[in-house]
This record gives C-alpha cells, sequence and structure tokens, in this order.
C-alpha cells in the first residue's frame, strides 16, 4: 500500500510546487520586439585605421592580422554590432530577479571582450585577463562606485558589482590606452547587445506600448515606440547616419 | 605617582623618552615588515606572498598574488612610517628626550606637560597611518611624498594620511620648541655651549630645522585636505586630464606649489634623520677612543652651517619639474657649498680615530660602521646634486640607493649604537655584546647586500616606482636577477635583527648589572645613578669644562667628568 502511494504522493508535491512557482513568478508573456540595426554611410578613416599595439609588445605579439577599432562594427549589408538595445520606458514598475551567473568581460589580445555590455544591477560582473599581461580596469561610473583595479599577468580573475542603475560608462586600460569597453546597469532584463549582424530579439514582453532605443557609441540613440497588443512578434529596424558635423 | 601617571601619561623626560623610543622601535619594525613584503613582489613578482599572501584579503594580494595598487601603499607607508613614525621618534624624541636633559645636567625638560602632549600627538598621528590601511582604498599610495596632482585625487587614504601628517607635525614642533628652550635656560651651571657635548648641539640644531621647517609642510598638507575635501584647486591645474576625462574642479592650482612646500620640509628634515644620528656617533667615537673629538668647534660651526645650508637646497629635488637653468644652478650651487660642512664632520669623526686605542666594543663597532656607509651615502649624493646627472638619475634605483645608505646603514646603524650604549643608563644593565657582535656584522654585511646592487640598477635605469621590479621592461633584463639578492638580503637582515631583540629583554631582565659610569664617560648623564631617578642628579652639577677630558695629562684616571675638577 504505501509503496503504490508514494509515487503519487511525490507528483502531487511536484505539481504543488509548480502551480506556487508559477504564481510566484507571475504570468508569463510571449509578446517580443525583433529588429535589426543598420549604418547608412561612409566608414570614418580613423575606423579604418588599424590600431598600434606596439607600446606593449606582450600585446603586439598577441596579433598576427591588424586589430581594427570597435567603435563601428559592421556586417555584411552595413548591418551595426555592439549596439545596445534596450526597453526605455514602458515596463511595469516592479523589481526584476537579478541573474546570479556573472557577466564576463574578457581581456584577451589587450581588447576587451565584449566591447559593450549589459547587466542588471548587483549582478555578478567577473573581470578575466587571458592576456596573461598587466592590465588595469578603470571603471568610469557617475552614479555607482568607480574601481580601478590592476591586474597582473598573474591575476586572472576579479569580481564586481553595481549596486545602482546607470546608463552606459566607460571601462578602460591605463597601461593600454587604446582599450575601451562600454557598460550599462541595468534595473530590467529587457536589453541586448548586436553582434555583428545587426539583429536583436527582445521577448518576454507582457502587451502594452514601449519605448525602445539603441544606442552606439559614436553615434549616439535613436528609439521607435512599438505596441504590442498579445503574444506577437512586432519589429523595429534602426538605421543610423554620420553624425552631421556643426558648422 | 599612580601607574597611569608614571608610565603611560608621564611628564618625566626619561619615561617619555623610553616611550618615543619604544614607538619609534615598534614603527621601524613595522615599516622594515612593509619592505619586506614589497621586496618579495620585486624578487618573485606575480609569485603569490607565502605565509601571509592569504591573509592580506582580495582587494590587496588576491590568491596571495600582491596588487601593484597595495605596493604602492605599501610603498607610501614604508617612507612614512620609517621616516615620520620610527626614525625621528627614535632618534630626535627617544634620544632627545631621554639624553639631552640629562647631558646638559637639567632635572627635566622645560615644559614636562607639552613634552606629554608631544608624545601623545605622535601616537595619534601614528595610530591614523596604521588604521588607514584598513579604508575603502586602502592607505595613501602617491609615495611618501604625496605629490600632487596625483594625490589630491587618490583614495581615502590619502586623506588619513594628511590628518596623520598634522598630528605628526604638531607633535614634532611642540617637541623642538621644548629641547630648545630646554638647551638654552636649563643648562647646569658652567656649562657653556662650548662645553656642550656634540650630541646636544646636533640636538639643538636638529630642533630648529623642525621648528623652522615642518609648518610650511602643515600648512601644505592643510592646503591639500582642502583640495581633497572642500573643492578647493591649491594643486589643481585647470584642465586636468584624469583617466581621459577632464576632471571637472575649479582648478588655476599649480601642482608645483606642492613639490616646493614638501621639498622645503623634507630636505631639512634629511638632516632630521642625520644629525641626531651623527651626535650619538660623536659620543661614542670620543668615548671608545678615548680622546677628545678631533676638530669639536669646527664640527659644531659645521652643524650650525649645515643647519641653515639645509634650508636653500630643497628644490634639488626637483630639477627635472622644468624649473629652469637659473634655479637649478642656484639650487646646485648651494648643494655643493653644503657638502663641505658634511664633509668637516666626517672628516672629524674619522681623524678623531687617527692616533687611538680604540675599544671595540658593540656601540662603537656601529658607530664606526655609520662612517664608511654614511660616506657612500653622501659621496652617491653629489651626482644627484648636480643637475645634468640628475637628469638621467633621478627616480631610478641609484636615488633609493643613496639615500638608504644614509639613513639605513647611516642613521639607523648609530641608532644601534646609541642603544647599545645608554641602555645602561637606563637600565642600570649592560646589553650582551656576545649578542650584540651577532647582530652587528650580519647586518652590516646584509645592509650593503640590500642597498649596493641599488646602485647598479639605478645606473641601468630601473625606475624606482616598478612594483614587479622591471621585469617586463627589456632593458632592465640584465639587472633583475640583482633583485633576489637585495630581497634575500633583507630578510636575512630581518633574521640579523633577532640577536638585538633577544639581547635587548634579555639584558632588560638579566643583564650585567653596572654602575653609574660603566663606559667610564665624561659627559654628565653618567653622574647621574642608572637609572636615573626622578629629578636625575643626587648631587649638584657645576661644570667645570669641556665635554671630552679624556686622557687628560696628569690625571689618575683617563677621564675626567664634565663636573669633576680636574686634579691640580
Amino acid at each position: 500500500m504505501r509503496n503504490s502511494l508514494f509515487p503519487l504522493k511525490k507528483t502531487s508535491h511536484l505539481a504543488a510546487t509548480l502551480i506556487v512557482a508559477a504564481a510566484l513568478a507571475g504570468p508569463t508573456f510571449a509578446g517580443s520586439i525583433t529588429g535589426t540595426v543598420k549604418y547608412d554611410g561612409p566608414v570614418p578613416a580613423s575606423m579604418k585605421r588599424p590600431l598600434r599595439m606596439d607600446a606593449d609588445p606582450g600585446c603586439a605579439m598577441k596579433h598576427t592580422d591588424p586589430v581594427l577599432p570597435e567603435g563601428l562594427v559592421l556586417g555584411e549589408g552595413q548591418t551595426l554590432g555592439n549596439v545596445f538595445v534596450q526597453i526605455k520606458s514602458g515596463l511595469p514598475d516592479k523589481e526584476y530577479p537579478v541573474p546570479t551567473e556573472p557577466v564576463v568581460l574578457d581581456q584577451n589580445g589587450c581588447k576587451y571582450s565584449p566591447h559593450v555590455i549589459g547587466l542588471m544591477v548587483n549582478q555578478p560582473f567577473k573581470i578575466l585577463n587571458s592576456d596573461g599581461l598587466l592590465h588595469n580596469v578603470h571603471s568610469l561610473p557617475k552614479i555607482n562606485t568607480g574601481f580601478n583595479r590592476a591586474m597582473p599577468g598573474a591575476v586572472k580573475e576579479a569580481e564586481f558589482k553595481f549596486s545602482k542603475p546607470e546608463f552606459m560608462f566607460k571601462v578602460k586600460c591605463d597601461v593600454h590606452p587604446w582599450m575601451g569597453a562600454y557598460i550599462a546597469v541595468m534595473s530590467h532584463p529587457y536589453f541586448m547587445v548586436t553582434g555583428p549582424d545587426g539583429k536583436f530579439t527582445i521577448d518576454g514582453l507582457a502587451p502594452g506600448t514601449y519605448e525602445i532605443e539603441v544606442w552606439q557609441e559614436k553615434l549616439k540613440t535613436k528609439s521607435a515606440t512599438v505596441t504590442i497588443a498579445g503574444d506577437e512578434a512586432q519589429t523595429a529596424d534602426f538605421t543610423f547616419t554620420p553624425p552631421q558635423r556643426k558648422k | 605617582m599612580g601607574f597611569w601617571r608614571k608610565y603611560v601619561f608621564s611628564i618625566d623626560h626619561k619615561v617619555i623618552g623610553i616611550q618615543y623610543a619604544v614607538t619609534g622601535l615598534l614603527f621601524l619594525s613595522c615599516g622594515f615588515c612593509l619592505m619586506m613584503l614589497m621586496r618579495w613582489q620585486l624578487a618573485y613578482p606575480g609569485q603569490p606572498i607565502p605565509f601571509i599572501g592569504s591573509w592580506l584579503g582580495d582587494t590587496r594580494a588576491p590568491g596571495g598574488i600582491m596588487l601593484p595598487d597595495f605596493y604602492n601603499q605599501l610603498g607610501a607607508m614604508h617612507g612614512t612610517i620609517m621616516v615620520f613614525l620610527g626614525v625621528v621618534p627614535l632618534a630626535v624624541g627617544g634620544f632627545g628626550n631621554f639624553v639631552l636633559p640629562l647631558q646638559i645636567g637639567a632635572v627635566d625638560m622645560a615644559f614636562p606637560k607639552l613634552n606629554m602632549i608631544s608624545y601623545w600627538c605622535l601616537f595619534v598621528g601614528g595610530v591614523i597611518m596604521l588604521g588607514s590601511f584598513f579604508l575603502p582604498g586602502g592607505a595613501a599610495q602617491s609615495g611618501w611624498t604625496s605629490y600632487a596632482p596625483l594625490a589630491d585625487i587618490a583614495p581615502t587614504g590619502q586623506t588619513a594620511w594628511l590628518f596623520g601628517m598634522i598630528f605628526l607635525i604638531t607633535s614634532s614642533l611642540l617637541g623642538s620648541m621644548n629641547f630648545i628652550v630646554t638647551t638654552i635656560q636649563l643648562r647646569a651651571k658652567g656649562l657653556t655651549f662650548f662645553r656642550l657635548p656634540f650630541f646636544v648641539w646636533a640636538q639643538f640644531v636638529t630642533s630648529f630645522l623642525l621648528l623652522l621647517a615642518f609648518p610650511p609642510l602643515e600648512a601644505a598638507g592643510v592646503l591639500q585636505l582642502m583640495d581633497r575635501l572642500a573643492g578647493t584647486s591649491f594643486f589643481l591645474p585647470t584642465g586636468l586630464v584624469v583617466s581621459g576625462e577632464i576632471l571637472q574642479v575649479s582648478g588655476g592650482g599649480s601642482p608645483l606649489l606642492w613639490q616646493h612646500l614638501f621639498w622645503f620640509l623634507a630636505h631639512p628634515e634629511v638632516y632630521v634623520l642625520i644629525l641626531p644620528a651623527m651626535g650619538i656617533v660623536a659620543e661614542i667615537i670620543a668615548n671608545n677612543t678615548r680622546k677628545p673629538l678631533w676638530g669639536y668647534r669646527s664640527m659644531v660651526y659645521s652643524v650650525i652651517v649645515l643647519g641653515f645650508l639645509s634650508f636653500v637646497v630643497w628644490a634639488h629635488h626637483m630639477f627635472i619639474t622644468g624649473m629652469g637653468t637659473v634655479m637649478s644652478s642656484f639650487f646646485q650651487t648651494t648643494t655643493m657649498i653644503m657638502s663641505i660642512p658634511s664633509v668637516i664632520l666626517l672628516s672629524c669623526l674619522f681623524i678623531s680615530l687617527y692616533g687611538a686605542s680604540i675599544r671595540f666594543n658593540t656601540p662603537m663597532l656601529f658607530a664606526l660602521a655609520f662612517l664608511p656607509m654614511f660616506g657612500i651615502g653622501g659621496l652617491t649624493g653629489l651626482p644627484l646634486g648636480l643637475s645634468a646627472p640628475d637628469i638621467a638619475l633621478h627616480d631610478t634605483y641609484y636615488v633609493i640607493g643613496h639615500f638608504h645608505y644614509i639613513v639605513a646603514p647611516g642613521t639607523i646603524f648609530a641608532l644601534f649604537a646609541g642603544i647599545y650604549y645608554w641602555f645602561p643608563k637606563a637600565t642600570g644593565r649592560r646589553m650582551s655584546e656576545f649578542l650584540g657582535k651577532l647582530h652587528f656584522w650580519p647586518s652590516l654585511i646584509f645592509m650593503n647586500g640590500v642597498f649596493m646592487p641599488m646602485f647598479i640598477q639605478g645606473f641601468a635605469g630601473v625606475s624606482r616606482r616598478l612594483a614587479d621590479g622591471g621585469v617586463t621592461y627589456s632593458f632592465a633584463g640584465n639587472v633583475t636577477p640583482l633583485n633576489r639578492m637585495m630581497s634575500w638580503s633583507a630578510w636575512g637582515l630581518a633574521l640579523a635583527q633577532l640577536p638585538f631583540i633577544i639581547n635587548f629583554f634579555m639584558s632588560m631582565r638579566s643583564g650585567v648589572k653596572v654602575g653609574n659610569n660603566p663606559w667610564h664617560a665624561t659627559t654628565l648623564e653618567w653622574q647621574a645613578p642608572s637609572p636615573p631617578p626622578h629629578g636625575n642628579f643626587t648631587q649638584d652639577i657645576v661644570v667645570s669644562h669641556g665635554p671630552y677630558e679624556y686622557s687628560v695629562p696628569g690625571q689618575k684616571e683617563d677621564f675626567l667628568p664634565q663636573n669633576q675638577p680636574a686634579e691640580a
């Protein structure tokens, strides 16, 4: 008798747990916004000039091919990478769960990888030193507490957190002045960074009207308003043009 | 008198002197430990520090591997602790307080309560300095010189450094006033200025240096504090770019102003470190050669001239700031002139040895070692005093080697000599000669093992600021193996101090008991009981002759104390 009842009990426990978890997590939504970010214009000469890393022979030795700056990363068809896409407004005002897995910034080949990073408030931020060279990671936030951590070759890892939302500040290496990355500390999880194909998808959105904003370090921001009626996929494409020079 | 009044908040110059000395010795060992950590990083960069590496925490040494920021903290605090909390308290506060009133036949310092306050200011300053290691961002890390604008924008530890310095400077100012008044007002009957022991002269001139040189640094410290806390820009120029961004400050300040104010103190400070040491060495040489000091008057005049000149040489630390050839010429000329009294002093001490029947006891060994070590330090300073070679040598290990020869095997050896020499006066017991020699010989060898290779590295162009000892710089490749030799010498030097520590504590309890005058010395402190009671002397002191009446012809003994009339 006992043996036959036990599996039943286990199943009912599992079901109860799932119900409670679903109630606590709130409803899930399937609304999403997808799109592509492109660049329409000539590539400035400064973006075609390879970086000079010979100030530190240890860096220069890590590359056989020329390394281009990452200020304007283009894919096929002028698609634009390293663009930070976020829901700027329209989200319900609530606290979102913070992921426990860290966002990783690697120092590899005397470059930061990735170049643009989004992470949530209090999400662990792990910095790696794959180069095995002396770097220093100098963050320059205005709202959060900054850090300036030297990482000699033997120090492979450091971990930090940012306690307040702050959109875009720079991280730089004072040893290698060409190294730079950008960080956005977000209060919600609805953001992503495009790859060279310029594509993005932000999903899990409830029905509503949202302002979606895209940011690129040289070309600044563009935004659009998108309304999601139900479990549907909306599209928002963006095209950046070179900034007008002041006359 | 209760315990607290007698041993803690005492107003007796001897207790305060011992408080200063013990505090100074503790800080010297603390500064030495910081240096040993640095030497690990220099010899084995990137390798975990053994034994204690894991205790240092992730912000200082993750996985036991020292971060460069922490190395900078150790460097800045090593310099600060050794100079302001180690050598000055021991040389001036310790020996000055304990010996000077006794040597002039006084019952105490002129202002005993001020004396107590002076010590406790030092104590508070020391606690602030040490406590700053535990602040967010750690202790000060802009060098012991705290150059602006780097120090203006440094983490919180720099603020603590400035507060600590204000206490230390206040302590020195109160102490120096006390020494000056005591020397002028409280000399025993018959003790004219030219009957003063050379040690008193050295302390007297040192006190003037402290009194006149420290106020500009105190003012500079307050200005830097205002830059950091009140938003002023005394040392921050307009358009200062920090990490690629223009610093949002009102600007208009001058970073060079800090350097002028700092070195206006810090060069006389070098003489604050060296003159009391010379005073100690002079006493011990006269006593152990059983001869009067050769050229006592010229030594006195030299020390006075040295005191004056030390105020007009400060910018020789700043030849590469681009202050112009006219200014450089002026300061290199004054620097060269200042070498004359220094050479007179050292020559007098050397010539004093000529023809003497020398007693090679432990204090004398340390005093004798002081002479060539200080000589090396002084002579290697000459190229730095001339602007042309200084351009090449500035900020290299050559500079570190130079000034460490002055203050480590120089001053610190003299301080050890003084401890061995006056220990019987303070305790009534003598320190062990065997352990003393076991302390001296390895210390002499290891000191040179630490500092001599620095000249070689300096000539090769290795910067003094590198947290990895130069391994990432190809030009330094030939001389970086010396780092390990220097580091092992430093750790050997630490071991060589064990006989001293054992000797110090053991002799306090079970050293051979001695009388009032175990060295058969002539100066007045040896006429007081050992240890001297409150009030110092049990008889009236009337001085009838100079301080070094050794081997006077026609006398029964080979020494004639200052207060004893010569036999007819």
